[in-house]
């Protein structure tokens, strides 16, 4: 269902709503609960998930990511889990993959994205796949339908954020700041607003979505003002659930953010 | 300078690094040519490091083998105890010219620590090293001298606590400083243009040892031998000798045996690791393996690129040795010629001595004897009081 997610972020960015991605890790431990999660998170307005699977090591990740992966990883968390939570999630939101490179090129390219698009998975995102060696992935992900999301970051320049936005499909990820994801300073407005506006006037038609370290409804003023098209939430969703796994919380965590973005809650 | 070899390399790395990573290869391109930067490095090399090290005939050594010549080239005295000094002048000397106002620095044994370090100090570079807990734990000595040549030491408590982990906290490090901060990645691993750079850094090690082998015997020695953990001290040593007839051997790390220890070349797969397509020990979801060695420097579950091209091409032979036949190479050495070998080159130094015993005495086998011991005598000491109970 590749078009699934690109089609729910265009059609907010026609009629001008931010969308709104929630950052889920696959863990075997919590199966049974990710039905509920989801549906807490289509009711509060998210247009999406973006589905992680652990990796041994998550270099672009900060301490909660990181502690969430060992986690999972030492509840036996493999690939079946991921194609298993795709099945359940798919069924009430539009969901990305978010996986290192290894695993899924040790499962190999082909069959990986083949698995994940049957699942129910519309995109692909591997943030230590740098443009340079994106090639091959394109091509496996294209044949099986799956978009391959390119990722921006402040220390990318104008010209090169033209690159991945051409090379880019279903949305471009940029990165809000120097750093890994969870707590941080975030680069200044007007250069994130630069990169996005670069990206738009590459690819009119690509929303943008700005990820790392959004977790408050102040944090979206500054968003919105870069002229991106919606956020990623997740190491502040991971301290959530690490609380409380109960679907109440994370309804009344993202429902401030989806209403501050103008998502309206969906279904 | 090679972005892939073979299938091997290139840069799997977040974007924020990517700006980064060709800002040093442009950087290095055009230094290596700088023919002032040379004099340099040379410079340094010979007055800070004390180089060129020497060619030493292991007399003693090759009486026990009863078979080919077996000589030292002599890393274990340079400067700071290591060959790790080649790569951490060469790296700080670069990131000075680039404007860097901060080194950080992995470390597995502590050797590469060190040097960073002493590089550091020298160049007025404020410097922070990485180390996994474990680590820090079974090479206490060295993270003592970092700190005293005014560097600071952060522990890593994530993963295997080892080696592995510390390369990833530095990266973490990097992605978040990447303006102001050279990374100095301290073995022949990672992203382009790292693996092809540190090779440049550390063929010192080759091109003196076939210089000085020339000098003496007018000819090169029939074999190389050196352990292989990331791999920069062989890929220094083959290297200038790929294009000879001299066989060249290198020497994993096999832990306790039979396992796979930390050997990714003889037990590995090709898998992604650390921004680079390389042999990885990994399970059967392509998550990364914990390691175990003796030797913190070689205890590490990925290796450099270059290498995974030549163990396919054959033209360089990989094999394990166990941490029980490390220790007994490291008794012989240092009863038989006096000289304390780090736990990583009394790996290569094991499998050079059983070479050499089933080669005529006319051979002569050269092993890159990369760092002192003495960082490791409390490891050595606790494992032959073990074995005498």
């Amino acid at each position: 269902m590749p078009e699934v997610l690109a089609d729910a972020l265009k059609s907010n960015r026609r009629e001008r709503r931010g969308s709104l991605l929630v950052y889920l890790m696959v863990d075997s431990s919590r199966r049974s609960d990710v039905r509920p999660l989801v549906r807490a998170c289509r009711e509060a307005g998210a247009t999406g998930i973006e589905l992680g699977f652990p990796f041994s090591d998550p270099i672009a990740d900060g301490p909660v990511l990181q502690a969430a992966a060992s986690r999972a990883l030492a509840h036996g968390t493999g690939w079946q889990d991921l194609l298993e939570g795709l099945r359940q999630v798919s069924r009430e939101l539009p969901v990305a993959v978010m996986t290192y490179a290894n695993p899924p090129f040790h499962h190999g390219l082909p069959e990986a994205c083949k698995d994940i698009a049957q699942a129910g998975g519309s995109a692909l995102i591997v943030p230590d796949l740098a443009l340079e060696e994106s090639g091959p992935w394109r091509v496996a992900a294209r044949r099986a339908g799956l978009a391959l999301v390119q990722m921006g970051s402040p220390a990318t320049s104008r010209a090169r954020v033209r690159a991945l936005s051409a090379a880019s499909s279903g949305f471009l990820y940029l990165v809000s700041r120097f750093g890994t994801t969870g707590r941080g300073r975030r680069a200044p407005g007007n250069e994130l607003r630069s990169l996005v506006t670069a990206s738009h006037q590459a690819r009119p038609e690509l929303p943008v979505l700005i990820g790392f370290g959004v977790r408050t409804v102040a944090d979206l003023a500054l968003i919105r003002a870069t002229g991106a098209d919606g956020v990623i939430v997740g190491s502040a969703v991971e301290e959530v659930l690490s609380h409380s796994a109960h679907s109440d919380h994370l309804y009344r965590f993202l429902r401030p953010l989806a209403r501050g973005l103008g998502s309206t809650a969906a279904g | 300078m090679p972005r892939r070899f073979g299938a091997y390399g290139g840069a799997y790395v977040p974007e924020t690094l990517v700006p980064a990573l060709q800002e040093l290869e442009a950087a290095w391109r055009t230094s290596r040519r700088d023919l002032r930067f040379r004099a340099e490095l040379s410079r340094w090399s010979h007055t800070l490091g004390g180089r060129p090290t020497p060619l030493y005939f292991a007399e003693n050594l090759t009486r026990r083998g009863r078979g080919a010549e077996i000589w030292f080239k002599r890393e274990d005295l340079l400067h700071g105890g290591a060959h790790k000094f080649n790569n951490a002048l060469g790296q700080g000397l670069l990131a000075r010219r680039m404007g860097k106002r901060r080194l950080i620095a992995e470390t597995g044994a502590g050797q590469h620590g060190v040097a960073t370090a002493m590089i550091g100090a020298a160049l007025g570079l404020p410097t922070e090293v990485y180390m996994g807990s474990r680590d820090m734990e079974r090479q206490a000595p060295n993270v003592q001298r970092m700190r005293l040549l005014g560097t600071e030491v952060h522990p890593v408590t994530s993963g295997s606590q080892t080696l592995k982990d510390a390369i990833n906290e530095a990266l973490r490090d990097w992605i978040t400083n990447v303006r102001t901060t050279h990374y100095v990645l301290g073995s022949a691993v990672g992203p382009h243009p790292f693996p092809s750079m540190v090779c440049d850094f550390q063929s010192v090690i080759g091109r003196e040892l076939r210089d000085q082998s020339r000098a003496q015997w007018g000819e090169l020695p029939d074999l190389a031998v050196a352990c292989v953990g990331g791999g920069s001290n062989a890929i220094g040593t083959f290297h200038p000798l790929l294009r000879t007839p001299v066989r060249l051997l290198g020497v994993e790390a096999g832990g306790r045996g039979p396992g796979v220890g930390a050997s990714s070349l003889v037990h590995g797969s090709p898998g992604i690791l650390h921004g680079a397509f390389s042999y990885v020990l990994q399970d059967a979801e392509g998550q990364v393996s914990d390691t175990e060695s003796i030797s913190a420097g070689l205890d590490y579950a990925g290796v450099g690129p270059e290498h995974a091209m030549l163990r396919d091409s054959g033209r360089v032979r990989y094999i394990s040795v166990r941490d029980d036949q490390a220790l007994s190479a490291f008794h012989w050495v240092a009863e038989d010629e006096g000289i304390l070998p780090a736990l990583e080159p009394a790996h290569a130094l094991y499998a050079a001595v059983r070479a050499a015993a089933r080669l005529s005495r006319r051979k002569r086998v050269v092993v890159t004897l990369s760092g002192r011991g003495d960082k490791d005598l409390e490891v050595v000491l606790r494992h032959d009081a073990r074995s005498a109970r």
